[in-house]
């Protein structure tokens, strides 16, 4: 897993709201989702995060769906920033918290926009006690998504950009959750379609806040396999975002929510920050952290 | 005695064979069952309550404060092993020696860590273990009590991070190499090797003294360390597993007041899709060697060796593929002294130094979030020994020489569920050793966890007296 994974699910596929109007151009299901996707990038760069993300087996009680099992919870906290050409590169890194058992845990994650070169993961173990890189090149056929810290988040949904290996269409305009919504279905081509798991997925997309409400992931079956709902849209910074999602694994019957408990976006962040001493040089790293987390205060 | 010997191995190959694929099959997902029966249609409510998430948006001013407690986190659990299999290891065609079932670990187990950055770029970190020996415990029936406890302090020590750099002091670990398991370079940190129970990493890291520099540079990483107060393998424990009767006993090294001291430096670079490090440390060897005592009712004495190493470590992220090599050179080591620690790894009264090279490879492949398989070869060789004659030794030393290592993992359940299964051997085919560990997270504090291991080895394996052994553990732990 890795921190701009978090930014990325709260940006690319669900959220924001967008200065620019989509008003007086021809709506397509690409004209939508490339505004949430510069959303993202915005929401991503020097931003600073708490978080906490819950997992648990999901049933269905009083109509309403509920935690099976009582839910393991981790605390963490993730900073990111964006570099390269349009700024479309992203380097972060996320610290897990809590439990005390996992305290220290950390992934440094470079994000590359360029089509071809793989992303880049390097986890830290406090009890191994050294740097691990992770195998996660996400642009190989076959290749698996991660989960994002044992989670059902994983690389895939939760990534950015490559809109132009996808196709869209505006399947309906319709109700969900009281809030009308594009129903928006996003296919990859042939190309797109050799590296991921999905066959297709729908987008449910608020039209005032151009917030995904809902999303739908279909295998290659065309069965449902992940769903995933946004719950708490807020107004951040600007910004309309879902400050709580949760992803639903249909195949195994388990869900993850991801609570993002504090937002902080435009901070300050030292480049050596977003480095591999991050994960191993306790001192230094809550040094910086406690310098964001004072500035914030 | 062969043709007995031969049946009792093919005992415990089929043992081993079971306990492996026990673990690769029950490891498999089998948790691709309709959830059709679970109705996801537009009428239902997913506007979740956050309740049943610990309400994370409510308890956001608590988590906010910083309690005294918070740098402390602690690890108590309770563990068990037993031999359970019955037979007999022949020594020669009149004697055996019996080994029986019996409980050889009963013991609770306290860890204790602080970490605490007390001021900006200031860090104090401390650890340490305590440990209760109960009635069964072989460290208990050794003292004939109805339990016996000991404390060991693990880390304790002070760093200061600025700018690029960070200094470190004190008692701690330095960690090398990239392949896990069976790194050739792992050399700084000395493994208390007691019995064959499974501990955590941080309970069989012996920490040291050292004073650890690391400069971070722009492109790349230096790192460098001085060991004030080098320590050795400590020696098996009377009524460990490990420990055979002899007609003398190992002693500690004593240093008499020798200065002796440890001093290496690496560099290291992230490239494109790789990792790569150069490193050159003088060392001394961490397993002490013992000549056989020339005269009766007398302990022979440890000798250490000091060599020069220079190592080379490289990954590379290829997919789903990692790929892990470790190379490293040492200069001047002890001939005899690569043998699994037991009574039994005797020299034979000579001091022969030799060159050797050792490799380490290894890949790791994730089948998908959940599957993990890992497999590592080491192998050395050494390159030139001295004069002294060679049939003072077994020979064994002359050959490519080394170990491997098959790991699988799966999780189930958000990892709240762990199957894996192992397999370690030596490159002659003379030892296999197989594990098959399940561990269970009840909860974010309580976790469960069993393992099985069985060995099997020939009779000129270092491992023979372990033969036929297989052991049932578990322990039950408790985090805060």
């Amino acid at each position: 897993m890795n921190s701009n994974q978090f930014y990325s699910v709260f940006s690319l596929i669900f959220m924001a709201s967008f200065t620019v109007s989509v008003l007086g151009q021809e709506i397509t299901g690409l004209s939508i989702m490339q505004l949430v996707d510069d959303a993202q990038r915005q929401t991503n760069n020097s931003s600073f995060n708490k978080m906490q993300l819950s997992s648990c087996k999901f049933g269905v009680a009083s109509g309403r769906i509920t935690c099976a099992e009582k839910p393991r919870v981790k605390s963490l906290e993730s900073v990111a920033k964006n570099y390269g050409p349009n700024l479309k590169d992203t380097k972060s890194v996320t610290i897990t918290i809590e439990p005390p058992s996992e305290r220290g845990i950390g992934m440094l994650n470079f994000t590359y926009d360029e089509i071809g070169r793989d992303n880049e993961t390097w986890l830290y173990l406090s009890a191994i006690g050294r740097v691990k890189r992770i195998a996660s090149g996400d642009s190989d056929e076959e290749t698996e998504p991660a989960s994002l810290f044992g989670s059902e988040f994983t690389t895939e949904d939760t990534e950015t950009g490559k809109l132009e290996e996808y196709s869209f269409e505006i399947l309906d305009e319709t109700e969900i959750a009281g809030r009308k919504v594009w129903k928006i279905e996003m296919t990859p081509n042939e190309e797109r379609s050799k590296k991921t798991r999905y066959s297709r997925q729908i987008h449910y997309i608020d039209k005032e806040r151009h917030v995904a409400l809902r999303s739908e992931m279909y295998d290659r079956y065309n069965k449902e396999v992940k769903r995933l709902m946004a719950a708490r849209v807020e107004l951040v910074n600007e910004v309309w975002m879902a400050r709580s999602l949760t992803m639903m694994n249909l195949v195994t019957n388990r869900l993850s929510n991801m609570a993002f408990v504090e937002i902080y976006t435009d901070v300050t962040i030292d480049d050596e920050f977003l480095t591999q001493r991050t994960l191993t040089d306790v001192a230094f790293r809550e040094t910086e952290l406690e310098k964001l987390r004072l500035i914030l205060d | 005695m062969s043709s007995r010997l031969g049946r009792a191995r093919t005992k415990t190959t089929r043992l081993y064979s079971f306990i492996f694929l026990f673990g690769v099959i029950y490891g498999q997902d089998n948790s691709n069952k309709s959830l059709d029966d679970i109705l996801l249609d537009d009428n239902i409510d997913f506007a979740f309550d956050d309740s049943i998430f610990n309400s994370p948006f409510e308890t956001e001013q608590e988590s906010s404060t910083n309690d005294w407690l918070d740098n402390f986190t602690i690890k108590v659990s309770q563990q068990l092993y037993s031999q359970i299999n019955h037979h007999r290891i022949p020594i020669t065609p009149t004697l055996s020696i019996d080994r029986k079932r019996d409980l050889e670990i009963n013991r609770l187990g306290t860890n204790v860590r602080y970490q605490n950055v007390f001021a900006p770029g200031w860090l104090l970190q401390a650890s340490a273990q305590l440990r209760l020996h109960w009635a069964g415990d072989y460290q208990s029936e050794v003292e004939n009590k109805n339990f016996e406890w000991e404390f060991r302090g693990n880390e304790l020590f002070l760093q200061r991070s600025f700018a690029n750099q960070t200094i470190k002091l004190g008692r701690q670990t330095v960690v090398w190499g990239e392949t896990l398991g069976n790194s050739v370079l792992d050399v700084i940190n000395i493994n208390e090797f007691r019995d064959f129970s499974i501990i955590d990493i941080e309970d069989a890291r012996l920490n040291q003294w050292l004073l650890v520099w690391d400069f971070f540079g722009d492109d790349s990483d230096f790192s460098s360390f001085i060991n004030f107060f080098p320590e050795f393998n400590p020696n098996p424990v009377r009524g460990s597993p490990f420990f055979f009767e002899m007609p003398f006993d190992l002693t500690e090294y004593d240093r008499e007041g020798d200065l002796i001291f440890e001093v290496g430096t690496k560099w290291k670079r992230s490239f494109k899709g790789s990792d790569v490090s150069l490193m050159a440390a003088y060392l001394y060897e961490n397993q002490l060697s013992f000549d056989v005592p020339s005269e009766a009712f007398k302990n022979p004495k440890p000798k250490v060796n000091d060599f020069v190493l220079f190592g080379f470590s490289v990954n590379r992220a290829l997919g789903k593929l990692l790929l892990n090599l470790d190379i490293a050179y040492s200069h001047d080591v002890l001939l005899g002294s690569f043998n699994f620690l037991s009574n039994t790894s005797m020299n034979s009264g000579s001091s022969s130094k030799a060159n050797r090279l050792g490799t380490s490879f290894g890949f790791e492949y994730a089948v998908n979030n959940n599957q993990n398989i890992s497999i590592g070869i080491q192998a050395q060789k050494l390159t030139n020994i001295d004069s002294t004659p060679l049939d003072n030794f077994s020979g064994n030393e002359r050959k490519v020489f080394g170990s491997w290592l098959a790991r699988y993992s799966n999780a189930f359940n958000n990892g709240n569920l762990t199957v894996s299964s192992t397999l370690q051997g030596d490159l002659k085919g003379e030892s296999l050793l197989a594990l098959m560990d399940v561990t269970y997270n009840l909860n974010d504090k309580w976790a469960i966890s069993t393992q099985i291991i069985s060995i099997s080895a020939a009779d000129n394996s270092p491992l023979f007296l372990f033969s036929e052994d297989v052991r049932l553990g578990a322990t039950v732990s408790f985090s805060f």
